[in-house]
């Protein structure tokens, strides 16, 4: 039993730190630069499919097997092998694990341009309508076009934490919690940077920020870069963490859903709110399934869907009642006058020395 | 005999002529973009396999029941969530997450129902086709008769309803001028809920009917939302006329788009029919963004006229 709920701790914590990542970056888009993604799972698949697709093949290219159909037909014994290749070499796993993270982030930043384009001029609803529909037609991709992730049969993924053996669990908890709360600090820097200032200028009126000189485009085009780059990391994370990627396993209610509940829920706009609302999340989602295992023999039906209806219902709920969540937006801190004056004399004790 | 391929293009076009119209007409009224419209037709079809296995009535005669609880749905949809939110003046986006707050509910009860289904009275209830049941005439498949004419007969009455009674233009006027037209003593509320139930009613119809032409899953509606979306656009998504020229034009174009692709590149290529609506709609909003309906034609025309002269 011990056992059990450590590993039940550690898998919580471990899917925390993916979803904080991936609904920080639905909070950079949403909460900050007023852009509704209903697609998130656009980027989360496009970095999960780059972790299926690209390290197993360039390890299989350095070892010598075959990159091309054949790696995907004999997938199960060709990543064998390459894990059992890793096991005892830590720094190319390492290399490995960031290559791909960089490589995700990339074609996550790339998906994000492309399928927004359409409609990155035009208002709020039709951006929401076109992200959606992109975010369906990378799971019609991934699902039917078999040598990318295999198809419905789905690909292993190398693993790269192989080297730890028996810590290896404990081992993945710590890296993503780690990359979790760089993804933390890198979007709480960026709310308070100018840039942040003009996102919420944007949010808030958008014809007043681009009569200001602001290009409003160039602007939304940039925050969704990042929040793609960003959910693109959090699917390949999620994709090292099962060893495996199923295209059917993105849908929507997934990693678009899920995300906007749990950003809602601790509060748009606010980052530790969103640490907040995806850990309240996570663990009423688990103390659920706990439930549900008792509940089980009792209802005509598969318990999973009460998961879908309670957060339904408690999305509305919120939005009804408590629509800025459980922190609301604060103020953002400016430099004291304090430290303004003392860099003021710094440069003016600077001039007078160059005199 | 017909063409299957026409056949086929013509009976999918009648329904996401269906599906488009109701989602537009939601559209123009709230200014929302109903994300949970899938759901509800979904509805319609499970209401259809109801109606037929549980209770063995013909397919057809279902069809008003899965039409009253596809309103029912998003009935309770724009009274329970929608207006409150308005009410309190949510946000946009807030609207927007309601609607798919309430599809994850839907999805959520239709699992329920269709397990429900499957274990309690031992109907297949995950991947069902009841094609089976559906009659012939003239060596034609009833559902590409039924769907081709009550089509074209909702879309005649729809029009005469909006243009010829009283109600259809103060219909109109509060559509265009919500404030206006409550100056002159139009219930604009009152209009509102007639629209969605409208809207609804079409929703659930075209899901009964949607049974009958492919496989039900519960996703089935859910997943024709991008086709839906794309035939609104495509037709301008403020005139509930564009819906129809749309959602003619997106179903044509995916089936008949699909089958010369598999002539040319072989059958493999047929999964990938979802990417044809995206690939029209991406066309349509970068090149002209009001759609169909929403362009200048006259002044195209001069400018034709201009370069010839």
């Amino acid at each position: 039993m011990e056992g059990g709920l450590l590993i039940l701790v550690e898998d919580l914590l471990t899917m925390f730190a993916i979803y904080l990542i991936i609904t920080l970056s639905l909070n950079l888009e949403n909460g900050y630069a007023g852009i509704p993604n209903f697609g998130k799972v656009l980027a989360v698949a496009g970095g999960a499919f780059v972790a299926g697709s690209f390290p197993g093949r360039l390890m299989a290219y350095l070892m010598g097997f075959d990159t091309g159909i054949g790696y995907v037909n004999d997938n199960s014994r060709i990543v064998t092998l390459i894990t059992r290749a890793l096991e005892g070499n830590l720094l190319p796993s390492i290399a490995l694990f960031f290559i791909t993270i960089g490589v995700a982030a990339a074609v996550g930043a790339a998906l994000g341009l492309l399928a927004s384009y359409p409609a990155i001029r035009l208002r709020e609803d039709y951006l929401a309508m076109t992200l959606l529909a992109m975010g369906e037609g990378i799971r019609i991709i991934g699902q039917n076009f078999y040598p990318l992730v295999g198809g419905t049969v789905g690909i292993d993924v190398p693993d790269p934490f192989a080297y730890f053996e028996d810590l290896r669990y404990i081992t993945v908890m710590f890296v993503f919690l780690a990359i979790a709360l760089l993804v933390m600090y890198y979007s709480e820097h960026l709310v308070r940077s100018p840039l942040g200032r003009v996102l919420r200028a944007m949010r808030d009126d958008e014809v007043a920020a681009s009569s200001l000189g602001k290009n409003v485009v160039h602007l939304r085009m940039k925050v969704l870069a990042v929040g793609s780059a960003l959910g693109a990391i959090g699917g390949a994370l999620y994709a090292f963490y099962t060893c495996n990627c199923r295209a059917a396993a993105y849908h929507r209610f997934d990693w678009t859903f899920w995300p906007w509940v749990a950003m809602m829920l601790g509060g748009a706009s606010n980052n530790v709110g969103v640490a907040l609302g995806v850990l309240v999340f996570l663990a009423t989602r688990y103390s659920i399934t706990l439930l549900k295992v008792q509940l089980a023999p009792f209802v005509p039906f598969d318990v999973v869907w009460l998961d879908s209806l309670l957060f339904g219902m408690a999305l509305i709920l919120i939005l009804m009642f408590k629509p800025e969540g459980l922190l609301r937006e604060k103020p953002t801190h400016t430099i004291s006058r304090k430290k303004i004056e003392t860099r003021m004399k710094d440069i003016s004790g600077n001039r007078e020395a160059n005199k | 005999m017909l063409d299957i391929v026409l056949r086929d293009a013509m009976t999918y076009s009648s329904l996401l002529i269906l599906l488009s119209t109701g989602l537009t007409l939601m559209y123009i009224t709230t200014k929302v973009p109903n994300f949970a419209h899938g759901a509800l037709a979904t509805i319609g079809g499970y209401m259809t396999l109801t109606g037929t296995k549980l209770f063995k009535l013909n397919p057809y005669m279902c069809l008003p029941f899965a039409s009253i609880v596809g309103a029912i749905g998003s009935l309770s949809l724009y009274l329970c969530v929608l207006r409150p939110l308005m009410k309190r003046g949510a946000s946009f986006v807030a609207l927007m997450a309601s609607t798919i707050g309430f599809e994850m509910i839907a999805l959520a009860l239709i699992n329920i129902y269709a397990d429900y289904l499957s274990r309690v009275h031992k109907i297949f209830s995950r991947e069902f086709l009841l094609r089976g049941l559906d009659f012939k005439f003239m060596d034609e498949p009833g559902i590409f008769i039924v769907s081709c004419v009550t089509m074209l007969i909702i879309v005649l009455t729809l029009y005469l309803f909006l243009t010829r009674t009283k109600f259809g233009i103060a219909m109109r006027a509060a559509i265009e001028n919500p404030s206006l037209a409550g100056v002159v003593g139009i219930n604009v509320n009152h209009v509102y809920t007639v629209s969605w139930t409208i809207a609804g009613l079409l929703a659930g119809f075209s899901g009964g009917l949607l049974s009958m032409f492919a496989i039900g899953t519960p996703l089935m509606g859910s997943n024709l939302l991008p086709s839906m979306f794309a035939a609104s656009v495509v037709g301008g998504y403020s005139n509930i006329y564009g819906a129809m020229l749309g959602g003619a034009l997106i179903g044509l174009s995916e089936i008949y788009g699909i089958s010369a692709l598999a002539y040319q590149f072989g059958g493999e290529i047929i999964a990938y029919r979802p990417i044809i609506p995206l690939f029209v709609m991406s066309v349509t909003l970068l090149l002209a963004p009001t759609g169909l309906t929403g362009i200048n034609w006259a002044s195209i025309k001069k400018v034709l006229r201009g370069k010839r002269g």
